[in-house]
């Protein structure tokens, strides 16, 4: 048979290297096909004649073209319930851990950035709703944050269409969402009002703090995509907008092991996630 | 008897290391795992614990002796883990910052096949 | 419905505004006045603080300050930390220098003819990213001569990473020079083989 690959043995080697040490993606020989459609798809893009100079302006990282690369091998789509093992490790563990440390009536603060056009934090709030048997019991705040603040227009109104919900039962759709519209559904006021909200750049210092501190962060897909200060500066302002003891959830193809040292890795059954480790007992 | 393949986790920000330690670890009928620097090793281990480590010294964020800190206050069984702590680094002052942070074998690089090959088997309790 | 509010800003713990300094006597201070360092001008007042710090976190934001700023000068302040006893300060100095590839660039050629043969190994990590157009000629260089087996390990790493088919000669001749290592020859076949086929990338 024609060998027809796009890149040779050495090639998709040396490339998988690069990539596992700067993202942490592992892609295996089973993976190849998708791999070098990637590539592929990059390579018209940019206009390179061969592997060797698209190699080359990936690894100048010319115009972005590690993220670019990135983008593509990832799902990028926003919905609901994306991710949603993390979820259920909030509920079935962040929680109740948060509850065991934090002073009693403290509010509950869960901070979701990117939050893009705002699935993820009305995500986080269905789903206590949903599922957090004592979520009535505590006051519960859920700020969303995002540096475009374009998005933050459509996460305050809520409107979403049908790929957005697409994995939502019926019953939840119909529980939390009014028809809006041809194929539009909006997030019922009840939960619009319970989100705040703000724009933040999580590199800029300035702008993470006046946040306070949060007891559970995700950070989903956003930090892969940085160079490396900017990458350990912003994991730096998320440090310091956790409490100790506090939890910060990634992306399920991200790792702290390319992004930063400060958190340390806890497993729970549904996911892994990083934390700020508590304050000493003598404080 | 184990019917199981024994499962070494290396640890070693060379992709080369990683490579070379796979072949002739697969050789031995070894089954290999692979992590860049310390955390991801510890995210890989507490997923699911290997039989043995090999873990290099300097890799980007957290460098071996940190992670053998880290092990070594695991819960069990994770912190008996036997490791290997192999090294490019000529100082003195390495080899004893790794056995003081819980290495059970030190070793300079290069290492030889047979000596890794031997030294995994020992570990794992399989007879060579 | 349940009691999710609106957030309330007095629910939000405030964080302390005291003054930050990084000769302070709590190490939250002082990371705090590490991260607040964004001007070359602080560049002294880093180095100095590095000197004398003993907290991890705190030394971990002072090189991200200095690689934030990214001048020839914060390279420079970190460079002899590559030769520090400890693995973990060590460590730190090499993800600020790769952080700041521009800033490092410079210093490289020195580094990868300096007579301690661990920081030459750690300078040809360093190539890999900071090295820019010249990296490959420098490793080659340094594979003719270099003494040190692991040394030369690291550089082929690197070279298979960032050459292309023209360091097939050098890297071939390096394996001559160290017939009985057992990794060193491996490591140069499998390179050999991955450059084959890697012409050199064309301008432009």
């Amino acid at each position: 048979m024609v060998d027809s690959s796009l890149l040779d043995a050495e090639e998709y080697r040396r490339l998988c290297d690069y990539l596992y040490r700067h993202t942490g993606m592992a892609f295996t020989e089973a993976r190849r096909y998708f791999v070098e459609r990637r590539v592929e798809d990059r390579m018209i893009a940019t206009g390179s004649s061969s592997f060797a100079s698209y190699f080359a302006r990936l690894r100048t990282n010319l115009q972005g073209e590690l993220e670019s690369l990135i983008n593509a091998s990832t799902v990028n789509e926003t919905y609901f319930y994306r991710e949603d093992h993390q979820f259920a490790c909030l509920t079935s563990n962040l929680l109740q851990e948060r509850l065991r440390m934090k002073p009693r009536g403290e509010t509950m603060r869960i901070w979701s950035v990117p939050c893009s056009t705002g699935e993820e934090p009305y995500s986080i709030a269905i789903w206590l709703l949903e599922n957090w048997a004592e979520v009535d019991a505590h006051d519960i705040e859920i700020v969303g944050s995002d540096i475009d603040t374009s998005v933050l227009e459509a996460a305050r109104a809520g409107v979403f269409g049908r790929r957005a919900l697409m994995r939502l039962s019926r019953a939840l759709t119909d529980k939390y969402f009014t028809p809006a519209g041809p194929e539009h559904w909006q997030i019922i006021d009840e939960l619009r009002q319970s989100v705040r909200f703000t724009a933040a750049n999580i590199v800029e210092r300035a702008e993470t703090r006046p946040h306070g501190l949060f007891d559970v962060i995700f950070c989903r897909n956003l930090l892969i995509y940085f160079d490396d200060t900017s990458r350990r500066v912003a994991a730096e302002n998320l440090y310091e907008s956790l409490a100790p003891g506090g939890y910060i959830c990634l992306g399920h193809a991200e790792s702290m092991s390319r992004i930063s040292s400060l958190f340390e890795v806890c497993r729970f059954a549904d996911a892994i996630v990083y934390r700020r480790q508590p304050e000493a007992p003598h404080g | 008897m184990a019917d199981r393949k024994m499962r070494i986790l290396v640890v070693d920000d060379a992709n080369l290391v990683r490579l070379y330690y796979r072949q002739i670890l697969e050789e031995a009928g070894f089954e290999v795992e692979e992590a860049l620097n310390g955390i991801e090793a510890l995210e890989r281990l507490l997923v699911s614990p290997p039989d043995a480590l090999i873990v290099d010294i300097n890799m980007p964020l957290m460098d071996g002796v940190t992670f053998l800190g880290a092990l070594r206050r695991q819960a069990l069984p994770l912190s008996s883990i036997p490791t290997l702590v192999t090294s490019t680094e000529s100082k003195a002052a390495d080899i004893e910052a790794a056995r003081v942070a819980g290495a059970n074998f030190y070793s300079a690089k290069p290492v030889g096949r047979e000596d890794l090959a031997r030294t995994m088997a020992m570990f794992c309790g399989v007879p060579q | 419905m349940p009691l999710i509010r609106n957030g309330s800003e007095k629910t939000a713990r405030v964080l302390r505004q005291a003054l930050p300094t990084l000769a302070s006597a709590s190490a939250d201070e002082r990371w705090s006045a590490a991260r607040a360092a964004r001007d070359p001008s602080d560049i002294p007042s880093l180095a100095e603080a590095l000197v004398h710090e003993r907290d991890a976190r705190v030394r971990e934001a002072i090189f991200t300050a200095l690689a934030r700023i990214g001048a020839s000068e914060s390279a420079k302040v970190v460079l002899p930390y590559l030769r520090l006893n400890d693995a973990n300060t060590r460590t730190g100095a090499m993800d600020a220098l790769r952080a700041m590839p521009d800033a490092c660039h410079p210093y490289l050629p020195e580094l990868l003819a300096d007579p301690d043969s661990d920081v030459r190994l750690l300078a040809c990590d360093l190539v890999r990213d900071a090295g820019g157009a010249e990296g490959p000629r420098w490793l080659c260089a340094l594979i003719e001569t270099e003494p040190q087996a692991n040394v030369c390990a690291a550089a082929v790493e690197a070279l298979g990473e960032i050459a292309d088919t023209t360091a097939t000669p050098c890297l071939s001749r390096c394996a001559e020079r160290f017939p009985v290592d057992p990794f060193l020859g491996f490591a140069i076949k499998v390179v050999i083989d991955r450059l084959r086929h890697v012409s050199p990338a064309p301008r432009g």
